[in-house]
């Protein structure tokens, strides 16, 4: 069976949890489901990530008991587990856009637990992706790509996160990266200074195996690059 | 909390206080390989120069990069223009660090205006055939 039917086979499964508003699809599948057809051609782990705003976390709580196929894994009862090879792994992780907006903390609880991850804080819920029949909802990508920017990545993991990003850039429309100019006035120096250097180290990897070539695109980064050194206080 | 999310709470809190140390190292040092990376962003192409060559431009009131003295052993950077790579012999390399930390001289091509005009976020990319070109990608 072929990744992509088992990441919709998956997203189908979680479907009632997608459908409890404000829920989203976060993380590298986004670019996956974002080609055309959802081809997910894209070399990423076997997982998919649903943020869980941490004021949604009872409501998604009390619909993971309708999920079939995934049961959670003891060591770790936010990630759930696929019982049939046709699934793939489901992940929940925490937002907090609210008072804790930024930072990184656990959301105490028997049966959901939530890493909330401060750098989720900047997702906004975008147009969701309609895949036979099936509604996905993502990310507006100016959050997503900051979101990508800013967490630290190492190793071969990290770069793939890096041509992600690239993918994202990809299908940026205009409006998109005018919210991203705002997202980054809006980040400390510290954080745009690594939104900075995350995107020269994007504009210098080499090509990987079926993910995005920043090669032919090294301008378009220098251009954005400026773009957005241009917005700094003087 | 379980141990493996106490755990990753405690390496993320690790990495944000490496991360800030970092930052506040950019305008010493370490900021070198960031300065590096910011030049070398702005360049299409990169190409060895011998230390001869990179005499040569030197002498003809060329002055290269401030960052290549911020390595050791320093190397000689410059951005030239087309016609000055005609009259030099020069290698071509990828822009990548791992290549160029082995010259001592290299001499870059800056992005022609051109190259960027059909830049990300342009009005004419539609929405869907959304990630360009990927590598080994067969349908193309």
């Amino acid at each position: 069976m072929q990744f992509r039917e088992r990441l919709l086979l998956t997203l189908r499964a979680v479907r009632t949890v997608l459908d409890e508003p404000g829920i989203m699809v976060a993380g590298s599948q986004v670019p996956n489901l974002l080609e055309p057809g959802a081809r997910a051609s894209l070399v990423v782990s076997q997982d998919v990530d649903i943020v869980v705003p941490v004021d949604k976390h009872e409501a998604v709580r009390q619909r993971l008991s309708t999920l079939v196929g995934l049961v959670p894994s003891a060591e770790e009862p936010s990630v759930w587990l696929p019982e049939c090879p046709e699934l793939i792994e489901v992940n929940f992780i925490g937002m907090d856009s609210g008072e804790r907006a930024g930072e990184t903390y656990v959301l105490e609880h028997a049966e959901l637990p939530l890493l909330v991850f401060g750098n989720l804080c900047f997702l906004r819920l975008g147009k969701p992706i309609e895949i036979d029949g099936l509604v996905v909802p993502v990310p507006r990508p100016a959050g997503l790509l900051v979101e990508k920017l800013l967490t630290d990545r190492t190793g071969e993991k990290g770069d793939r996160d890096l041509l992600v990003v690239m993918g994202l850039l990809l299908v940026a429309q205009p409006p998109d990266l005018e919210e991203l100019d705002l997202l980054y006035r809006s980040l400390t120096p510290e954080q745009r200074y690594f939104v900075l250097s995350n995107l020269s180290i994007l504009s210098l990897l080499e090509p990987r195996s079926q993910m995005p070539d920043p090669v032919p695109h090294r301008a378009q980064l220098a251009q954005l690059m400026a773009r957005l050194e241009r917005l700094e206080p003087a | 909390m379980t141990a493996a999310q106490r755990e990753r709470v405690r390496r993320m809190s690790e990495r944000a206080l490496i991360r800030s140390w970092e930052y506040r190292q950019r305008a010493h040092a370490k900021g070198a390989w960031f300065r590096l990376r910011r030049v070398l962003v702005d360049a299409a192409r990169a190409f060895a120069i011998s230390d001869i060559d990179a005499d040569r431009l030197e002498a003809n009131g060329q002055r290269p990069l401030v960052v290549g003295r911020e390595l050791s052993p320093a190397k000689r950077i410059f951005f030239v223009s087309q016609a000055q790579l005609r009259d030099i012999g020069a290698r071509e390399l990828p822009v990548r660090l791992t290549e160029l930390m082995r010259c001592s001289a290299i001499a870059l091509l800056a992005h022609e205006p051109s190259a960027a005009r059909d830049g990300l976020g342009s009005e004419d990319r539609s929405p869907g055939p959304a990630l360009g070109r990927s590598v080994g990608d067969k349908s193309k």
